[in-house]
């Protein structure tokens, strides 16, 4: 099939009519600071850890033109896609012409959030004195909707991954749609945790809602809505200046996913990075065809990568808005892994999403190394658990993300946290996870040697290891078990992820990417996340800092003898 | 015996003011800060301002404080070990995973207080039900400790995983540790917080063991310096989350004390605002080195339930202030891009800016402001007379690199900072959702009050009050810190008849832990909160719990409609859900008596008018401003000028009108230009 064109960010809707500077300014923190009124009432009235305290979700302001006024820090993912998401919520009642005051919306057709249905998107539109001026939206994941399994690995096709709610108004009017709560419930392996998480959604969109019209009001709609251009043009015009900046040229970069989740065989892809000017395009139409297994990301989490992976490197640090977007062009091409078609299974959509954005920084070190970091562990290492409590009867679930290693840049050894692609998200506390959770959690710890060596090495890899206490089911997600990240410019690099299983029998079984795995009382989960790889020759590495990583236990004398042969070790003179 | 005494130590200046209850008289001074020995300004500023005879009758010593904050920024603590279970030694480095700026693809977590080599095990186990899993492996654990002792630590944190629901194994490994000969400082994180998540728990206690010999120190010397000169009253010194407490319990918890420096200033504030019936106040501190800023809404400082410094999180109630490197101080230089940046360098106390005369060469805010005429003719508080050709020379230079006159240069020198401030004090305004445009601006500090009138057009604010003893208001706040003791712990239990029994017995051993810590029930008033959420929630609502002497004065059925109404309030709906307790927290307040400013009857004007040809920053170019001494102001006076006092300089712009209010407070309000 054809490629096809997007564009990652909406021009100019009104002429330009510049507002004073302090005026743009005013507007742009009140918006800021409506989106994250908006984030804490949702996390403050969630029911659900993954909402509370993961912050698996994304909240946002668009105008009536569904352009992105502000957002809260949440996760990058989604925030690039909840545009779409607006758009097809309102589609899917009818259109414009069909929403009143006072109306929620629920959606999660993965075609057109981008995302595996268990990321449902919520969306009420805000009318300042009867006049539809925009829209506040959060998309947020949900413990269950009845798919197959809580999590999946090994669908097959979408409708195994859980219920579709196509844009129907869960509250009209202001008021409560029974029914459609009613069925939403019966469809879940959780209700209660799902009750409290839509009665948070919808307590958040409210929030946002009252606080986007504070802002108009204030300010009166003819300002607000000069300021917002005003606002957009700037940020435009931070991402233009960086790429003019970087040499013209064609780069590509490539990830590889270990498996499809339901045949062997691992997929690499490619994607082209082409910078002209001030301009960027970010080309996936060679991606493999779609495939049978569910790694495939629909295109409006194809453009969202985009988005992210652009504005974490041009967008000065700053939160981006629609204007950031506007020097992003993406090519897809239908029917391909970065582009498929329904009813194409994809719950593992983030997983090729999250390698592409090391991928375009892969092509961008060919433009100048020293813009980008080396690769990290490169997964979000997703686990899920669920079961039935012994002694209550009732039914729990948790999932999360882990921390892996970070790549080294030049003049920086790499960190340890949450893959770039969750940059505001926290994993759990162990002791509100053994609070909450039939768990005995033996250890998170960094693991020596599991750094890249290099000049700058890269972060170091944890060991979590999870006691079951009672009887559990586990969905493994973990990408990059086969292939360890990379590193640039002589870097080498850190250890690949691994799951392992320890079965009371002693037997030990790898499962890196496996749904529903029985976990009997007793029964121990081992999490072991990659290290990030190295920067520059590790014949460079200062010989102090080879000597304090040793001395703090990062790595090991071996190690050091291997890759940094050029420094004496204190044991060498003996 | 009705004197009270505070001091503030400021990165520049160490303020000084003495308040006596019976006559309302109030005496303020300044003196240079001695950084390498912080107490020796405080003596120094005791011994110049205060006469022997008060210092002997003084019932309090106030004091407010950096030293712990700044050992913690610049890193100059003690040499920390730390003791965790076994399987969690790097629980300080792995942190919750997050980025402190989620858009920065390069952001670098901040180094470790204790690095690696320095945290080792402890093998045993706690359950979160409080249980005991596994005992505590007590020669492994002897191993550890001597591990530590042989870095030779001053100090040892011990942080258990689940230690918030059972503290045995921290109590055994402490005993372990001085079983060893260990003789430094133990800081055990079951003590520090009774709350649960133990990245906060450890990163608080490594905190207290990192800045407790230096506070402790500290603490003792100034203590014994104050007898020497006859004090004879009790010391205290501020906390975090407001109020104060002894100099001993501060040794004990110097955790608490760490944002000590710039709640004096959010005290005074809160004080004043409440007299002069004041909704919405900002306020502007500016200072030598650093500028504070804090909202306080109807009398009432932001109190927060967990802080962070430099990136590591506190678990203890902290005033939200925040703190930004500008100030009088703040060093002008052209950057690498050719650009001038103001600060974050600071020129201190030595040498001070170039106007102090003091061998600064490089230029100052001051010098910036002392060119441009906005502080008069140049005698300050502290003796200094200015020396203004020392400041055009050292503008001149960066007007040289930069290729300007030296007129622009100055200006843009109070632009540049002025921007800065103004961006702090709407991160406590309107990224609140507040409009700062309908508050008060409460300027105090030796420089506030020059900065006043650009901050407030920053902002776009119209009134301005500054308060008496501005140049010394931080002092002045502390006055008011009533003594503080307070505790919290984690209580998760449904919320019924039963619940409120158990709510009742840790309210009791709370107060009885409190009591432990030297608070005196026979002279302070307990109070309690309850922090409580829907069942399956984990965020909780904190709500008063009205007491009857120690005993909770209330009902199930009142508390949950009081929760109800709070929770309607913040987040605009209830559930029909099972409430359950999370948290209990206790405090016992000893108030100090309240104070009146005595106002002076205003001096006669002078008979030959000064003035002086000055910036005016609203009008863009030099006119003449009158100089008005403060003590001769009775009635409405016109801007443009600039109004002079002992210890701060007051610059009026073109547009503003200035009158006395009735507390000492001098009113500005902007007019139409």
């Amino acid at each position: 099939m054809d490629t096809i064109l997007h564009k990652a960010g909406q021009s100019r809707t009104a002429p330009s009519d510049p507002v004073d500077p302090i005026t743009t300014e005013v507007v742009r923190h009140a918006l800021n600071s409506a989106a994250n009124q908006m984030k804490r009432a949702l996390v403050r009235t969630a029911f659900s850890p993954v909402i509370y305290e993961v912050l698996d979700f994304a909240v946002a302001l668009y105008d009536r033109d569904v352009r992105l006024l502000a957002q809260a820090p949440s996760l990058p993912m989604f925030m690039g896609t909840l545009n779409f998401c607006v758009i097809e919520a309102v589609k899917g009642i009818g259109g414009v012409e069909n929403l009143n005051e006072g109306d929620i919306i629920i959606y999660n057709w993965p075609y057109g959030t981008g995302s595996h249905p268990q990321d449902l998107a919520v969306v009420m539109p805000a009318f300042h004195e009867g006049e539809l001026v925009g829209y506040a939206a959060i998309k947020g994941h949900w413990l269950d909707i009845a798919g197959k399994d809580p999590y999946c690995t090994d669908t097959v096709d979408v409708f195994q991954e859980g219920t579709i709610y196509p844009g129907v108004k869960i509250v009209e009017a202001g008021k409560m749609v029974d029914p459609i709560y009613r069925i939403i419930l019966a469809n879940s392996r959780v209700p209660k945790m799902i009750a409290g998480d839509l009665n948070a959604e919808i307590v958040g969109v409210r929030t946002g809602v009252r606080a986007l019209l504070e802002v108009v009001a204030r300010h009166g709609l003819a300002d607000f809505t000069r300021a917002v251009e005003e606002m957009f043009d700037h940020g435009e015009r931070v991402v233009r200046n960086y790429f003019a900046a970087i040499p013209d040229g064609t780069y590509t970069g490539s990830g590889v996913m270990d498996d499809n989740g339901v045949e062997p065989g691992q997929i690499p892809f490619d994607i082209t990075v082409i910078v002209d000017g001030d301009a960027v395009r970010l080309d996936y139409s060679d991606a493999p065809p779609q495939q049978a297994g569910p790694i495939n990301t629909p295109v409006p989490s194809t453009i969202s990568t985009s988005r992210v992976a652009i504005s974490m490197l041009a967008g000065m640090g700053e939160a981006p808005n629609e204007g950031h977007f506007r020097a992003i062009e993406v090519v897809t091409r239908p029917g391909t892994m970065f582009h498929p078609l329904p009813p194409a299974p994809c719950f593992l959509y983030g997983w090729p999403a999250v390698q592409a954005i090391e991928a375009v920084y892969q092509a961008l070190s060919h433009a100048a190394p020293e813009i980008v970091p080396a690769m990290s562990g490169g997964c979000i290492c997703s686990l899920v658990h669920w079961g039935t409590r012994e002694k209550t009867g009732e039914p729990w679930a948790d999932g999360a993300p882990h921390p892996v290693g970070q790549g080294a840049w030049k003049g920086h050894d790499g960190g340890t946290m949450l893959h770039i692609s969750e940059s505001a998200t926290r994993f759990s506390p162990v002791e509100v996870w053994e609070s909450r959770n039939p768990w005995l959690v033996e250890c998170m710890e960094l693991v020596p040697d599991s750094c890249g060596p290099g000049e700058w090495r890269g972060g170091m890899g944890v060991d979590f290891a999870f006691r079951m206490l009672e009887d559990t089911y586990v969905t493994t997600s973990v990408e990059r078990t086969e292939n360890g990240p990379w590193g640039l410019e002589g870097g080498v690099g850190g250890r690949a992820n691994a799951v392992r299983i320890e079965r009371a029998d002693g037997s030990v079984e790898s499962k890196p990417k496996a749904t529903r795995i029985p976990m009997p009382k007793g029964d121990m989960l081992r999490l072991r996340t990659g290290g990030g790889g190295g920067y520059g020759a590790p014949s460079a590495r200062a010989p102090e800092a080879v000597l304090a990583d040793l001395e703090d236990g990062y790595i090991t004398h071996d190690y050091a003898r291997t890759h940094h042969p050029q420094v004496p070790l204190p044991d060498d003179e003996s | 015996m009705a004197t009270r005494i505070g001091v503030d130590i400021g990165g520049t200046f160490t303020d000084l003011i003495y308040y006596n209850e019976t006559t309302g008289e109030t005496v303020e001074g300044k003196v240079p800060t001695v950084p390498h020995a912080p107490e020796e300004g405080v003596i120094h500023a005791v011994q110049a301002h205060v006469p022997q005879h008060v210092i002997a009758d003084a019932a309090y010593f106030l004091h407010g404080t950096t030293v712990g904050l700044n050992a913690l920024l610049e890193r100059r603590g003690a040499e920390v070990g730390l003791l965790a279970t076994q399987g969690f030694r790097d629980v300080l480095e792995i942190r919750r995973g997050d980025r402190a700026e989620m858009y920065n693809l390069f952001w670098q977590q901040p180094p470790a207080l204790v690095p690696r080599r320095r945290r080792l095990e402890v093998p045993g186990r706690v359950l979160g039900d409080g249980s005991v899993h596994a005992p505590v492996d007590e020669a492994a654990t002897r191993d550890a400790i001597r591990a530590l002792m042989a870095f030779k630590v001053d100090a040892i944190a011990v942080a258990l995983i689940n230690a918030w629901a059972n503290p045995d194994h921290e109590l055994l490994v402490e005993r372990l540790i001085r079983e060893e000969g260990f003789e430094g400082g133990i800081s055990l994180s079951h003590r520090i917080s009774g709350e649960y998540r133990e990245y906060e728990r450890t990163s608080t206690t490594v905190i207290d063991a990192f800045v407790r010999g230096r506070m402790s120190n500290y603490l003792r010397r100034l203590e014994t310096r104050l007898r020497d000169l006859g004090f004879t009253g009790t010391a205290l010194i501020t906390r975090s989350g407001s109020g104060s407490m002894s100099f001993a319990e501060a040794e004990d918890r110097p955790f608490e004390t760490i944002m000590s420096g710039p709640v004096g200033g959010a005290h005074g504030a809160s004080e004043f605002a409440r007299s002069l019936g004041i909704k919405a106040l900002i306020t502007a501190d500016v200072g030598g080195t650093s500028f504070d800023t804090a909202l306080i809404l109807g009398g009432e400082p932001q109190v927060l339930y967990e802080g962070s410094i430099d990136g590591m999180p506190v678990q203890t109630t902290w005033v939200d202030v925040r703190s930004i490197g500008a100030g009088g101080g703040s060093l002008a230089h052209v950057d690498r891009g050719g650009l001038m940046r103001v600060g974050p360098q600071s020129a201190g106390a030595v040498p001070g800016p170039a106007c102090y005369g003091k061998g600064g060469t490089q230029p100052a805010l001051t010098d910036a402001a002392a060119y441009l005429g906005m502080l008069g003719p140049g005698q300050l508080a502290s003796g200094i007379t200015l020396d203004i050709a020392a400041s055009t020379s050292a503008l001149a230079t960066v007007a040289k690199a930069l290729g300007q006159d030296v007129e622009t240069v100055a200006t843009g020198v109070m632009r540049i900072a002025a921007a800065a401030m103004g961006g702090a004090m709407r991160e406590v305004t309107v990224e609140q959702g507040l409009d700062p445009r309908g508050m008060t601006l409460l300027p105090f500090g030796g420089a506030g009050p020059l900065m006043a009138c650009l901050l407030a057009d920053d902002l776009g604010m119209t009134r301005i009050v500054m308060p008496p003893f501005a140049g010394n208001f931080s002092a002045w706040g502390l006055l008011g810190a009533d003594r503080v003791q307070s505790s919290a712990r984690t209580l998760v239990t449904d919320l019924d008849a039963q619940g409120l029994t158990r709510a009742q017995a840790l309210l009791d051993t709370l107060l009885a832990e409190l009591t432990d810590r030297g608070a005196r029930p026979d002279k302070a008033s307990p109070s309690a909160r309850l922090d409580l959420r829907y069942k399956g929630q984990e965020h909780a609502l904190s709500v008063d719990l009205p007491l009857d002497g120690t005993r909770i004065a209330t009902d199930v059925d009142t508390i949950l409609t009081t929760f109800a109404r709070e929770y309607d309030k913040t987040f605009g709906g209830t559930l029909d859900e099972q409430v359950e307790t999370v948290a209990v927290r206790a405090t016992y307040t000893e108030a100090l008596a309240k104070r009146q400013v005595r106002v002076p009857e205003p001096s006669p004007a002078p008979a030959e008018p000064a003035s002086i040809d000055a910036h005016s920053f609203a009008l863009g170019k030099r006119l003449p401003f009158a100089i008005i001494p403060r003590a001769t102001i009775a009635g409405p006076t016109d801007g443009p000028c600039i109004v002079t006092e002992t210890t701060s300089t007051l610059y009026v712009d073109a547009g503003w009108t200035i009158r006395p209010g009735t507390q000492g407070e001098l009113i500005l309000d902007r007019k139409e230009l």
